[in-house]
């Protein structure tokens, strides 16, 4: 009985499996679609045929299919448009895109993947643009295609660089020749003029085909005068000005051909490489000190002329002189600023805390003292600062436990005793993240996406009287500095914008702020932009900073940083050149201030450093050794200690204040003797 | 007759009726005894720190809360992301966060509850906030609530977990919060806290099916007037472009402010936290209609029900409290004070037994959870976490 017993509970525990794994396998379908591998007109509208089969072959009708593009919405840019009441997908952009389904029958789902392509429209004509239809012997044509489509889109040479333009032609017929042998077209199809005469380049490019004749003359140029236009001794960064003019064989200045500069050299440092930088313009730096041969050529024809570089030796010691420690909490930025009594004072800002500011007396740098403080409802008062007659100083506030977040306007007449005289958050209950007194006006950021300009003359009663925005759908803005009546605003991938609040170059005013330039960068990562008009050159810069965390946030230890500071030549407004930049390897960029052509900038993990931006401008200004110094700013009693994290820096009265994450505030001194090596070890006699 | 009954006893079918009933009275006899066995049971859930960027995974053993894991979350070590909305997958294999602060969008995070790391991301709208998982359509739903942007109506992003894509975002009104399921997994619901109203979407459809007013009409009547003076007054005295004046008159100022809906998990209703109105507004699902309204204390945020149906769970965020209504007559049954200042989120553990509230506190002060037993109404005990403490999602039960 009790067998019968056990054989009985066996199968009914057999029926209960059973009836489950019905449960599980009915939910085992796969889904066939019409999708696979389909390809649409761009504007073409598609009703797919969807369905799912179990294993058994049987077939079940979707009662409802969802289809999506993979990419989403937000990055796929609509590529395919979906109309999920009639069940159909429509091509919008051109390309290979991966399309779900998900079927929904009998109360389960399946779902699959599928590529669709959405055809680039077939090409109508093409447009061989070659500059000047003569070229000189010897020389390369620079070509370039413009393409239009059967859809009057007309495309241009930088496609075919691109990923999506790598797709586009490796499925379509290209091909370049030429009707005889004057000119030399190479695997990557750069045509070079080998003979003098006439020959015709043809091109046949997705069916369409196009040709140009192309007059190929004798190279007029028989000698080039090379001229260094500066002359004396050279240092690593001095940039040169090369000019080299062609002669024809009569002694004729050639006019209207473009010479092509080139440099070689050779390290004077056996272990290291030499290397700089060469601007078809003439201008060249060497980075590394050594001897560099510099070339101006056309066609066959060229000329060098070799210079020495030497170390620019600029080291000089920075020591730290004295630091206000912050150790119970994170510190963000600082400002530092002259009182009414003359005195010198500071304030400064905490991260992710309990909303507190302090202030400091800083008039003796080397003994900092912590004279008073603020409590605000908020957790993070990112930005702190003073207004220049140093009676108002403004903090922002981000964590508000109301969510109302805004600004508090602080009476710092007597910094030893400040005195809280307005909360204001209108427009700005997002988070204000920084902000910037200028005059009568404070701007400051609202949730990250605008900027308002408040009018700050009865600072009891701040009156909005202007806004500025990107205005594109997505907008953001991370900083904002205004100098000379121009606004800064850096708005991550948007750029820098140069806003007119009063300076005139627009017509704009607080209440009526005109944007009149723009800057942005591939990587998308403005964060803060200084303005710096060269006391060496009168140029006129952006100086552009990323903030960049490659790894995102690391909770054990030290964060890595990243991104450094683009210099963007405004002195044209409405062609601005980005010419230099200032990278520390290893270490990320932040907030940094720039006075008398010397850059002094918080990098972050990588400390304090200062650097020479005399002179002009090129290429790669931590490589060319204008560093002048740094410091270090961990500290073993920090908040964690001995994690250098400077979050910025500012010159005032000959020293160099900066707010480190970790510390609180700190002052170093930049001195005029050269770093001391007497610790140094030494392998050398 | 007789012989009818002896084949009967004495057949497969019969044994096995048999034997299936003494597996069931086993089970029976067992369930019995539950209480009185000593199982050690746990359980578990996670909190986002909206002002310290950080989750913490807790374990309640039934006396004490405890932190066993702080989990940091965001890209940005200097700057606050604002983790807001937290849910666990059905299948309790993934948890999913909500970052509210971006460039400017904000995004969704994608965990493995078993590694708390990081598996997939996706953008979303602005300040996206509560959301849920459908168990039928396996989307998840997530409010845009762009709280400070200009009032303007807002979206729905439906996202695709398995492939973390946001496939649609589906406009709703201003400043959307609270995104529940439907038990049936067909209906996604949240109200919009300015505009005032309960959106009803079709989970499958992917569009708004319903809209409800949740305005008290004597109420609106006789507040707004003075609201809408102020407000004529204030907005003669802006400079403001027309398609802005335009947008502004067309977007009302609820009165009622609603945060949260929850529909119930057995009957064709849902429930909503009138934050302005002091109020819990009960709506009829079937008849698409205000069905009741009840006071509260100050500022009702969020709301849940007992898995059983049978208890109403709400923040009183203004005064730092949990209150626990019955559903049978809606009354009242514990007014407890949390530990510290800001009650906001509820998780409610699957057994129907406890209650986990989050209180974000004010400042430097800490998150903290509290554990609220729903059979005798007592606070049993609390932990802290990271600052202004807020989602809150129940993970699993263990034994």
């Amino acid at each position: 009985m009790l067998l019968k017993f056990y054989s009985m509970k066996k199968k009914a525990l057999l029926i209960i499996f059973f009836l489950f794994s019905i449960t599980l396998t009915s939910q085992e379908k796969n889904l066939i679609s019409d999708l696979d591998e389909l390809k649409l007109n761009i504007g073409e509208v598609y009703k797919p045929n969807t369905y799912s089969v179990d294993n058994q072959g049987k077939k079940y009708d979707c009662e409802r299919v969802i289809y999506y593009n993979k990419k989403g919405t937000f990055s796929s840019a609509n590529a395919i448009e979906f109309d999920r009441n009639e069940g159909t997908l429509k091509g919008i952009e051109p390309g290979y895109h991966e399309v779900v389904a998900i079927c929904y029958s009998s109360g389960t789902s399946s779902r699959r993947s599928f590529n669709v392509t959405v055809n680039y429209p077939k090409a109508k004509s093409i447009n061989i643009l070659t500059g000047s239809n003569t070229i000189y012997n010897n020389t390369y044509i620079p070509l370039s295609y413009e393409i239009t489509d059967e859809m009057g889109v007309t495309r241009d040479i930088d496609y075919w660089k691109s990923d999506n333009a790598e797709r586009y032609f490796s499925n379509l017929e290209f091909s370049i020749t030429s009707d005889n042998n004057k000119l030399d077209i190479d695997e990557s199809n750069n045509v070079l003029a080998v003979k003098q005469g006439s020959s015709t380049i043809n091109i046949v490019f997705d069916g369409v085909k196009s040709s140009k004749n192309i007059i190929i003359k004798k190279n007029p140029v028989v000698n080039i005068d090379l001229k260094l236009e500066n002359s004396e001794k050279f240092k690593t960064g001095d940039v040169l000005n090369f000019n080299a003019i062609p002669y024809d064989k009569k002694g004729n200045i050639i006019k209207d051909i473009n010479i092509d500069f080139s440099f070689k050299g050779k390290s004077f440092d056996k272990s290291n490489s030499a290397s700089g930088l060469i601007l078809q313009d003439g201008r060249f730096v060497g980075d590394v000190a050594g001897k560099y041969i510099i070339s101006a050529s056309f066609g066959n024809v060229s000329k060098s002329k070799v210079v020495n570089v030497f170390e620019r030796n600029i080291k000089r010691e920075v020591k730290n002189i004295g630091t206000g420690l912050v150790n119970d909490k994170h510190t963000s930025d600082f400002w530092v600023f002259e009182g009414v009594d003359k005195r010198d004072y500071a304030v400064t800002g905490t991260w992710g805390a309990d909303g507190t500011a302090y202030f400091w007396d800083v008039t003796n740098p080397s003994n900092i003292k912590k004279i008073d403080s603020v409590q605000v409802d908020a957790r993070t008062v990112n930005d702190v600062k003073v207004s220049p007659n140093g009676k108002i100083c403004i903090i922002s506030r981000e964590g508000a436990s109301n969510r109302k977040n805004g600004i508090i306007i602080i009476d710092v007449t007597n910094p030893y005793d400040v005195q809280i005289i307005k909360e204001y958050t209108k427009n700005l209950t997002g988070g204000v993240h920084n902000l910037f007194i200028d005059e009568k006006h404070v701007y400051a950021l609202s949730a990250g996406q605008k900027y308002y300009i408040l009018n700050i003359e009865d600072p009891k009663n701040p009156v909005e009287v202007g806004m500025f925005e990107v205005g594109k759908n997505g907008q953001s803005i991370h900083d904002v500095w205004v100098e000379n009546g121009i606004a800064y605003s850096s708005n991550w991938r948007d750029g820098v914008y140069l806003v007119d609040v009063g300076n005139g170059i627009a017509g704009g005013s607080p209440s009526n702020p005109v944007a009149f330039g723009n800057y942005t960068y591939d990587s998308g990562a403005n964060h803060a932009t200084f303005p710096f008009k060269s006391k060496s050159t009168g140029k006129f810069y952006a100086v552009m900073g990323d903030e960049i965390f490659p790894n995102g946030v690391n909770p054990y230890g030290t964060n890595e940083t990243a991104g450094f500071l683009h210099f963007v030549d405004f002195s044209d407004v409405k062609n601005p050149i980005e010419i230099a930049r200032y990278e520390l390897p290893g270490h990320g960029s932040h907030n940094y201030w720039i006075d008398d052509d010397i850059l002094y900038v918080g990098m972050y993990t990588g400390g304090v450093r200062i650097i020479d931006i005399s002179g002009d401008l090129l290429g790669d200004l931590y490589k060319q050794g204008r560093e002048i110094g740094y410091i270090l700013t961990g500290s073993a009693d920090g908040y964690i200690p001995n994690d250098t994290m400077v979050w910025g820096a500012q010159l005032y009265k000959g020293h160099v204040f900066y707010s480190d994450f970790n510390t609180g505030i700190g002052v170093a001194k930049v001195s005029e003797v050269k770093p001391d090596s007497s610790m140094q070890n030494q392998y050398i006699d | 007759m007789k012989i009818k009954f002896e084949k009967l006893i004495k057949s497969e079918y019969f044994r096995f009726i048999l034997a299936f009933g003494i597996i069931k009275k086993v089970i029976i006899i067992l369930l019995i005894l539950s209480p009185h066995l000593t199982f050690s049971q746990s359980y578990y859930l996670y909190v986002a720190s909206e002002s310290e960027d950080t989750v913490s995974l807790l374990k309640f053993d039934k006396n004490q809360i405890e932190e066993i894991e702080r989990i940091s979350v965001g890209t940005f070590p200097t700057e606050i992301e604002g983790p807001h909305g937290i849910t666990v997958d059905p299948n309790g294999k993934y948890w999913y966060l909500s970052l509210a602060h971006g460039n400017p969008f904000g995004k969704l995070i994608k965990y493995s509850t078993k590694t708390n790391k990081v598996v997939d991301e996706t953008t979303l709208g602005l300040f996206p906030a509560s959301m849920q998982i459908s168990t039928i359509t396996g989307f998840l739903y997530c409010v845009n609530f762009n709280l400070h942007g200009t009032m303007a109506p807002s979206n729905v992003s439906v996202v695709d977990p398995e492939t973390m894509t946001e496939i649609t975002k589906i406009t709703t009104g201003s400043m959307p919060h609270g995104s529940r399921i439907s038990p049936d997994g067909l209906y996604q619901y949240s109200v919009a806290m300015m505009s005032g109203e309960l959106f009803e979407i079709d989970a499958l459809g992917l569009k708004v099916n319903r809209v409800l007013d949740l305005e008290n009409k004597m109420m609106k009547n006789k507040k707004m007037s003075h609201k809408m003076m102020d407000m004529d007054k204030k907005m003669d005295n802006m400079k403001m472009n027309k398609d802005k004046m335009k947008s502004m008159q067309n977007m009302k100022h609820s009165m009622v402010k609603p945060t949260w809906v929850i529909p119930h998990p057995n009957l064709k209703l849902a429930y909503i936290a009138g934050n302005g109105s002091n109020e819990i507004i009960e709506v009829d699902l079937e008849n698409w209609e205000v069905s009741d309204r009840f006071k509260t204390g100050k500022g009702p945020y969020n709301l849940e029900i007992s898995p059983n149906g049978e208890l109403l769970i709400g923040t009183i965020k203004s005064e730092g409290k949990t209150a626990i209504w019955g559903l049978k007559d809606k009354k009242l049954l514990s007014l407890l004070k949390n530990t510290t200042s800001i009650s906001h989120g509820i998780a409610i553990s699957s057994d129907s037994k406890y209650a986990f509230i989050s209180s974000e506190g004010i400042g430097g002060e800490p998150g903290i959870v509290d554990v609220i037993s729903l059979e005798t109404f007592k606070l049993i005990s609390s932990v802290e976490v990271g600052k202004q403490a807020g989602g809150i999602a129940f993970w699993k039960k263990e034994i």
